[in-house]
C-alpha cells in the first residue's frame, strides 16, 4: 500500500532508524515542520498548507528510488574479528562506531565471551527475538558479547539471557524506549542468586558501584543502544528530551521480607517463593527519598500517598490513563515494612489505601495529558470506551476527583535499601511502555559446580 | 581494521557487538500518479494535534484531487493505545475493505 508517513522535525532521525529497521530505508517521509505542540492554531494551518501539503502529495505521488533499498550489505558473523587495536585504539573505535554507552568497555574477545557461554546450556546461536526499532535480531551469543562489555561476570548470563527475554516480548514495547519521556528499564530481581552472586539489596542498593548491581543494568542499556538500536542523540535514534542515566538493578531484601512474613516480590508477580526471578520494568521519574517516622502504620502510609503517591505519581498517572496501563513501584526500607507488618497491614492493604486515597480532579489529567500531546485524552470517554474503570466517571463534574493508582494490584511493593534508616522511595514506571514483566532464570545443570569455580 | 599500537600494551581482537536485521531491504511499493478519485486511509496514533491537522489535509486535498476520498482514522482506532496490536493487525483487512488506494500516516513526534 502505498503510504506517506507524516514525521516531525525533531523525529527525523528516530524515522530514518524505524524505516531502516523494517527493511523499508526509502519510505516517503513528509516532514511536518517544526514542533506541532507549541504552535499556534493560525500557524498549525499555515504550516499544514505550506509545507506539509506539498510533502504529502510528493510522498504519495513521486515515483520510488529504489537504488538503496536494493543495495546489498554485508555485514561481520558473529565470530568475525572486527577490530584489532590495544586498549585506546579499541575504546576509540567503539566510541566511533557508537557501539559503547561513553564509557570504556571490556575488550569483546572470542576468549571472553566463550567464559560467559559456559553459564548457559542454550545454542550460542539461538535466537532470542528481535529488537524494534533497529530491528535487530538479539541472540544468545551477542547477549554475551554485550555482557562482557558491560563489566559483567561469566555467571551473570543466565540473568542476563532472563533480561534479553524480557525485553524481547512484544508486550514489553521496547521499541518505544527512546521515546520522549526518556524512561529507562529497571531490573528487579528475586531469589537466591541474588546472594550468590554478590548482588546488594541494602543500604545504596541503587547506587553505581556494586559490580553485580551496576554491571547488570548497564548491560541492559548497551543492549537496548546495540541491538534495539537506541544510540545516544543528537546523531542517534534515542529521543529521550532529557532522558536519563541506566539504572543498576535492584534486587529484594528476601531475608527482610520473610522476617515480617511477607511473600517476596517474585510471588506477587505469579511465580513461588525461592524462584529466581528476572522482573524488568520502565521507570520514568523517581520519587524524593521519602522519610517517615512512627510506629505507627497509618502514619507511614499517609507520608508516603502524599509523597510517593500524589507528588511523585500524581502528574504522569496523566499519562497512565492515556494508556490505560500504569505500574508504579514502591521501594519500602526494612524498617518501614517492618512496622506495616507489626501493625498487622499486608501489602495488600498499602496498595489499597493509595487506591482509595490518592486522588486528582479529572479535568488536571486531561490539562496534563493535553500538554503532554495526547491532544485527544477525555477521562469520561477513556470509561465509555473500557479503558478506564466506572471509578473514573462517577459523576459529570469536570473537577470530579478520579484515582490517581488505576489499579491497586497494578502498584509494585519491594523491601530494599538501607535497614538502618526510615527511608522508601517511588518509582514512577512510564505505561503500555515497559510495563512490568518477568522471566525464570534458567541455570544451567551445573550451576554449582560451575559457580563455585568462577568465584574461586 | 588494525589501529596503530603501543609498545608492551595487550592487543585486543574483538567482536561485532550489534546483531543483524531481522529484515531485508526492499523498496516502497508503487506510489499514485494521480490523486483525483482515490480512497486515501488515515492512519493515526492520536498524538499532536491530529484531529487539528488531519481535517486541513482533508479540505485541501479535495480543493486539488477531484472526486478523491478519505477514510477517517476513526475507523482504525488508536494505532498507538493499550489495543495498538489488535488494532494494527486489523489494519491490511479494513483497508481492504474500503478499497483504499494510499494511506497518510501521522505523526511521528
Amino acid at each position: 500500500m502505498p503510504t506517506v508517513s507524516i514525521i516531525s522535525s525533531g523525529f527525523l532521525k528516530q524515522a530514518a532508524v524505524v524505516a531502516k529497521g523494517l527493511g523499508l530505508p526509502e519510505m516517503a517521509i513528509a516532514e511536518f515542520p517544526g514542533v506541532p505542540m507549541t504552535q499556534s492554531k493560525a500557524e498549525l494551518r499555515r504550516q499544514v498548507i505550506e509545507q506539509l501539503l506539498p510533502r504529502v502529495i510528493e510522498g504519495l505521488s513521486k515515483p520510488v528510488q529504489r537504488q538503496a533499498a536494493e543495495r546489498e550489505v554485508l555485514l561481520p558473523e558473529p565470530r568475525e574479528i572486527v577490530f584489532r587495536g590495544d586498549f585506546d585504539a579499541l575504546q576509540e573505535h567503539f566510541h566511533q562506531q557508537g557501539w559503547s554507552d561513553g564509557m570504556p568497555v571490556v575488550p569483546p574477545t572470542l576468549e571472553r565471551i566463550a567464559k560467559f557461554l559456559k553459564f548457559t546450556e542454550r545454542d550460542a546461536n539461538e535466537v532470542i527475538g528481535v529488537m524494534p526499532p533497529a530491528n535487530r535480531v538479539a541472540s544468545v551469543w551477542n547477549v554475551a558479547v554485550n555482557g562482557v562489555m558491560a563489566g559483567c561476570r561469566p555467571e551473570y548470563m543466565p540473568i542476563l539471557l532472563a533480561v534479553a527475554e524480557i525485553v524481547c516480548t512484544p508486550e514489553y514495547k521496547i521499541e518505544d524506549a527512546g521515546s520522549t519521556p526518556g524512561w529507562e528499564s529497571l531490573i528487579v530481581l528475586n531469589g537466591p542468586i541474588v546472594k550468590q552472586l554478590g548482588f546488594n539489596a541494602g543500604q545504596g542498593v541503587m547506587r553505581m558501584g556494586k559490580q553485580a548491581n551496576t554491571s547488570v543494568g548497564r548491560f541492559l542499556r548497551l543492549l537496548v543502544r546495540n541491538i534495539a538500536g537506541f544510540t545516544h542523540a543528537p546523531e542517534g535514534a534515542d529521543k529521550g528530551s532529557i532522558g536519563q542515566s541506566f539504572l543498576v538493578a535492584l534486587p529484594e531484601n528476601e531475608d527482610a521480607a520473610a522476617d515480617i512474613g511477607w511473600a517476596p516480590y517474585s510471588v506477587d508477580r505469579g511465580f513461588n517463593a525461592g524462584d529466581n526471578v528476572v522482573t524488568v520494568q520502565s521507570v520514568v521519574a523517581i520519587s524524593a527519598p521519602t522519610y517517615s517516622g512512627t510506629e505507627k502504620a497509618e502514619e507511614h502510609m499517609k507520608i508516603i500517598a502524599d509523597v510517593i503517591g500524589e507528588r511523585a505519581c500524581g502528574y504522569w498517572s496523566a499519562i497512565g490513563m492515556v494508556y490505560a496501563n500504569w505500574h508504579p513501584l514502591i521501594v519500602l526500607g526494612p524498617s518501614i515494612a517492618k512496622v506495616f507488618a507489626q501493625d498487622g497491614w499486608r501489602k495488600d492493604d498499602i496498595r489499597r489505601y493509595l487506591y482509595e486515597q490518592v486522588k486528582m480532579p479529572a479535568s488536571r489529567a486531561e490539562h496534563y495529558a493535553y500538554h503532554c500531546g495526547q491532544t485527544g485524552f477525555r477521562v469520561t470517554q477513556a470509561v465509555k470506551d473500557g479503558l478506564l474503570p466506572p471509578a473514573y466517571h462517577e459523576s459529570d463534574d469536570p473537577d470530579r476527583l478520579i484515582p490517581v493508582f488505576q489499579r491497586p494490584e497494578w502498584i509494585g511493593i519491594v523491601i530494599a535499601g538501607d535497614w538502618g534508616r526510615n527511608q522508601s522511595k517511588g518509582y514512577v514506571c512510564n505505561h503500555v511502555q515497559g510495563v512490568p514483566t518477568s522471566r525464570k532464570v534458567r541455570l544451567p545443570q551445573q550451576w554449582e559446580a560451575l559457580l563455585a569455580q568462577a568465584q574461586k | 581494521m588494525t589501529a596503530v599500537t603501543h609498545v608492551n600494551e595487550p592487543q585486543y581482537e574483538v567482536v561485532w557487538p550489534l546483531g543483524k536485521p531481522a529484515y531485508a531491504a526492499r523498496a516502497p511499493n508503487e506510489r499514485v500518479a494521480d490523486l483525483s478519485s482515490k480512497v486515501i486511509g488515515e492512519t493515526w496514533d492520536y498524538l499532536f494535534r491530529g484531529e487539528e491537522w488531519f481535517p486541513i489535509l482533508r479540505e485541501e486535498l479535495s480543493k486539488r484531487y477531484p472526486g478523491i476520498q478519505f477514510v477517517t482514522y476513526d475507523t482504525f482506532g488508536n494505532l498507538h493505545g493499550l489495543n495498538q496490536r489488535e488494532l494494527v493487525a486489523k489494519v491490511p483487512a479494513l483497508l481492504k475493505e474500503h478499497k483504499v488506494d494510499a494511506v497518510i500516516s501521522g505523526i511521528g513526534a
